[in-house]
């Protein structure tokens, strides 16, 4: 049960027969008092009994399964009053606050017996993961508008928020690049990981060591009889190569820098990365690891792999234990035994956190190619240059340690055969992808 | 947000327009599971609480029942009240000693008891009596004590007698050969005061118990009815709390005792003359009063309106939040707080030299004094200056820290410049136009 503005007024307006029969005399006008309130009473349980139960009603949610964070949403959830009476209903959604409901959430509906009436709800959420609203209230109101009936119902619903992919910016250009990698000549990229393309008509430009002669004497040129056509052998980047990113989602992930936690902006480079790598025809496993895998895509390919990669980035949170690097190395060999581009998005800022990841590298280094791509904090580059008092100066000293630190952990890394990115977190994902491609032309995959 | 009408379907079957496989079909049919309790559930799960309840208002209402029945009137100084301010004590004694205290609560019950012989004491908490019940009162008896009189009681009864506020002190200086004020000696702290003036004083009013020049703390004398009237200033020497302090129990037994028969009398509401002044209620309108109740029942519906929640509270499950380059500050403040200059400096060396080192394209593996000769040859500068700043100084106190870190940064901003090609130009040509006259 509940009260409504319409009630107070109702019991304010007691104030006209108090005061008309206070015109007569003090006893009657608190009998006139004690008359409205069981005026007022009566009416309001009159109202409670006539409104229609909130309870005899029939709830059915259209949502769409999956929806980008930032992006819009609309909840749809049909009311269907399976009472006899008319249900003049206000209807609350039970979303969480950060569904992002747009406006107050308190729907008025009017169901005749019967009868199914649909509302909607403009959702925006604005965290990534499974948005859900458990129940759903209802006010039902009598004739009156005085006492209405409220209950809660059990409506469960679920909207699944995936990670934004804003990185997707950066795909055209480096797709472009991609494909200038192909069907170049050998002279500047030829190694182990390319492979033969095709054979061609040399044209101008086209370096003379890459004529092949066989060709050239099999392909006489109708024109000129008795003589050959020259032909070039043309190259193109290595395919079918296998690229593992694992993503650390261990406490150091929880870490915001830049206002955009370490783990988002691993979760954008890994996209990235992996939208390149499914164009250039590369296989792309995910793996998001703590303790415990908590998340891997595995053996998808072309679009299904974003959206299984996104599918499961949703759901994952950064947590704080400490990262079981020990482990990593039986994950990857369960996914390839082969040479493939293991792509480590940790924090690799100190070597105190980075023991474990170093112990563990001249395993992986052994067998694959290994990238350590680490986010950078913009704000220490900053501190170590505020020189102003001392404070500043103690404060640049801290920064300058910092990224020292984060140097020589990069240097250990390199040293045990891995490569290393560093970068803010904007600029990480386009910053890994050119490390893919710089790799993928030397065809050192 | 909007409400869509989805046709008018009175066939709850044939009105499903879903998507496939994005329904969450909540209840079908049948109506949703609630979450609120019914009334009747809601009372049979609270029914342990519901009892305990009922159980201790019951139990409240018996305790206020049996004590609100066997509580002493709290009144100060009545006869009856055990309690600090009352006076059963001094009634309690005079009883033992075969006087007969009759407690009166109404003025017509004390001019009954008085009956022209009994001493009659008068405590006016409220100034209720007016001139003429007083005088009828002085009338009425022989011996009359006033205890704390107010204003009135004073003009009419005695009128040379005037208030002189409150003693400094216990009073000890009788002053007067009134016989209870005699064997009393001495009064407690904090009396009040009156003045006798002279034409008192040839009216026969003395005052006892001096405070100096200020007054006197109680004052005795004729009425105009020919009574004898007593004018105590407090009611401390009567009140069970105060009245075993100095001689006030003496006076208060040699006042009150004086006669075999002793009227108690404490005004009551009912002794207030109706006719003179208009009440409260009769300066309102009658509606006033019942309007109040009934704001006050508004206030309370519109509370519970408001308050009335929409619904259970949704919870929201927040990620862990960990700001990064906390390790830096706590490793600044750290620093700051041991004062550890030298590690400081150290720290910006390193990262100078690093990056100098780079900036001018030497060896991963180039020594300080490398970079140092490097950067002071980059720079022009003397080189045992440049090895200095980059070596061999130790801060002395936070200023030369300081002024160390400004050095290493401008050392470091020259390295660059010396290196930007835009900088070198200029030096070497006069003319801007680039032209030879």
């Amino acid at each position: 049960m509940a009260l409504t503005g319409r009630f107070v007024l109702l019991v304010a307006l007691g104030v006209v027969p108090v005061v008309a029969a206070g015109a007569v005399g003090a006893p009657e006008a608190w009998l006139a008092l004690v008359g409205w309130l069981v005026f007022v009473i009566g009416a309001g349980a009159l109202d409670l009994s006539l409104a229609a139960s909130p309870r005899r009603v029939a709830l059915r949610r259209e949502l769409p399964d999956r929806v980008r964070l930032g992006e819009p949403v609309t909840s749809v959830l049909s009311v269907e009053n399976l009472g006899q009476r008319m249900l003049r209903a206000t209807v609350r959604d039970g979303w969480e606050p950060s569904a992002g409901v747009a406006g107050p959430n308190r729907t008025p509906l009017r169901i005749p017996p019967f009868e199914r009436r649909r509302m909607t709800l403009e959702l925006t959420p604005w965290r990534r993961g499974d948005r859900r609203s458990d129940q759903v209230t209802i006010r039902s109101a009598g004739p009156l508008g005085l006492w209405p009936r409220q209950a809660t119902l059990s409506a469960p619903g679920r909207v699944r928020v995936l990670p934004p992919f804003h990185s997707r910016v950066h795909l055209p250009s480096r797709l472009t690049r991609l494909r200038e990698l192909d069907g170049r000549t050998p002279l500047l990229i030829r190694g182990q990981g390319t492979e033969f393309d095709s054979i061609r008509e040399y044209v101008r430009g086209d370096d003379v060591r890459s004529i092949d002669w066989r060709a050239t004497a099999r392909h006489a040129d109708p024109e000129v009889p008795g003589s050959t056509r020259l032909m070039v052998r043309t190259w193109r980047p290595e395919r079918d190569r296998r690229i593992v990113i694992v993503t650390d989602t261990s406490r150091t992930a929880a870490a915001r820098i830049a206002d955009e936690p370490r783990l988002d902006t691993a979760f954008e480079a890994s996209l990235l990365l992996a939208a390149l790598a499914s164009h250039a025809g590369d296989k792309v496993d995910f793996l998001a690891w703590d303790r415990r895998l908590r998340g891997r895509v595995h053996g998808a390919s072309g679009p299904a792999l974003l959206a299984r990669m996104v599918d499961t980035m949703a759901g994952i949170e950064a947590e704080l234990i400490e990262a079981d690097w020990a482990a990593v190395p039986a994950q990857v060999r369960r996914i390839t035994s082969r040479h493939a581009l293991v792509v480590l998005l940790t924090a690799a800022d100190s070597p105190g956190t980075a023991r474990g990841l170093l112990s563990v590298l001249p395993q992986l280094t052994a067998r694959h190619t290994v990238v350590v791509a680490s986010v950078a904090d913009p704000s220490l580059l900053d501190a170590a240059r505020g020189r102003d008092d001392l404070e500043q100066v103690y404060a640049a000293a801290a920064a300058e340690r910092g990224l020292l630190d984060g140097e020589r952990v990069g240097a250990a890394v390199r040293r045990l055969g891995g490569l290393t990115v560093s970068a803010a977190p904007l600029e990480l994902p386009p910053a890994l992808a050119d490390l893919y491609l710089e790799l993928k032309a030397t065809g050192r995959l | 947000m909007r409400a869509l009408i989805d046709g008018s379907s009175a066939n709850p079957a044939t009105a499903d327009a879903s998507g496939p496989g994005t329904d969450l079909d909540v209840g079908g049919d049948a109506s949703a599971p609630a979450v609120t309790p019914t009334v009747r559930a809601f009372l049979r799960r609270s029914r342990t609480w519901i009892v305990i309840a009922a159980v201790l208002v019951l139990g409240a209402l018996i305790v206020m029942a049996i004590q609100g029945g066997a509580r002493a009137p709290g009144a100060p100084l009545a006869a009856d009240n055990p309690a600090p301010a009352g006076a059963k004590a001094l009634v309690e004694v005079l009883r033992d000693h075969g006087v007969v205290v009759t407690e009166a609560r109404s003025f017509d019950a004390a001019l009954d008891a008085a009956d022209g012989t009994a001493t009659v004491l008068v405590y006016d908490e409220y100034a209720i009596l007016d001139d003429r019940r007083l005088t009828e009162l002085s009338e009425a008896t022989d011996r009359l004590i006033l205890v704390e009189p107010g204003f009135t009681a004073l003009e009419t009864l005695a009128p040379g007698v005037r208030f002189a506020g409150a003693a400094s002190g216990p009073i000890d200086e009788v002053a007067c050969d009134l016989g209870p004020a005699v064997r009393a000696g001495s009064l407690s702290d904090g009396q009040r005061l009156v003045t006798v003036d002279d034409e008192a004083a040839d009216a026969g009013w003395q005052g006892c118990f001096r405070d100096g020049d200020f007054g006197f703390a109680v004052a005795s004398g004729p009425t105009a009815g020919g009574a004898e009237l007593t004018i105590v200033g407090l009611t401390s020497v009567f009140a069970n709390e105060t009245i075993t302090e100095a001689g006030n129990a003496a006076l208060a037994i040699g006042l009150t005792g004086a006669s075999d028969e002793l009227v108690w009398y404490l005004p009551g509401p009912g002794d207030a003359d109706a006719a003179d002044a208009p009440s409260l209620a009769e300066l309102t309108p009658g509606w006033v009063s019942p309007v109040m109740v009934l704001a006050f029942v508004v206030v309370i519906v519109a509370g519970v309106w408001q308050g009335r929640r929409f619904g259970p509270l949704v919870v929201e499950r927040l990620p862990v939040h960990v700001p990064a380059g906390e390790t830096s500050r706590g490793r600044a403040r750290l620093y700051a707080r041991t004062s550890a200059r030298t590690h400081a400096v150290d720290q910006l060396r390193i990262g100078a030299v690093v990056r100098i080192a780079r900036v001018l394209r030497l060896p991963r593996s180039a020594g300080v004094d490398e970079v140092t000769d490097a950067a002071a040859r980059a720079t022009g500068r003397d080189g045992a200056s440049v090895h200095r700043l980059l070596a061999d100084d130790l801060p002395a106190d936070d200023r030369a820290l300081v002024d160390l870190a400004a050095g290493l940064a401008e050392l470091e901003a020259a390295v660059q410049r010396s290196l930007d090609p835009r900088s070198a130009e200029p030096t070497d040509r006069d003319d801007p136009t680039g032209r030879r006259p």
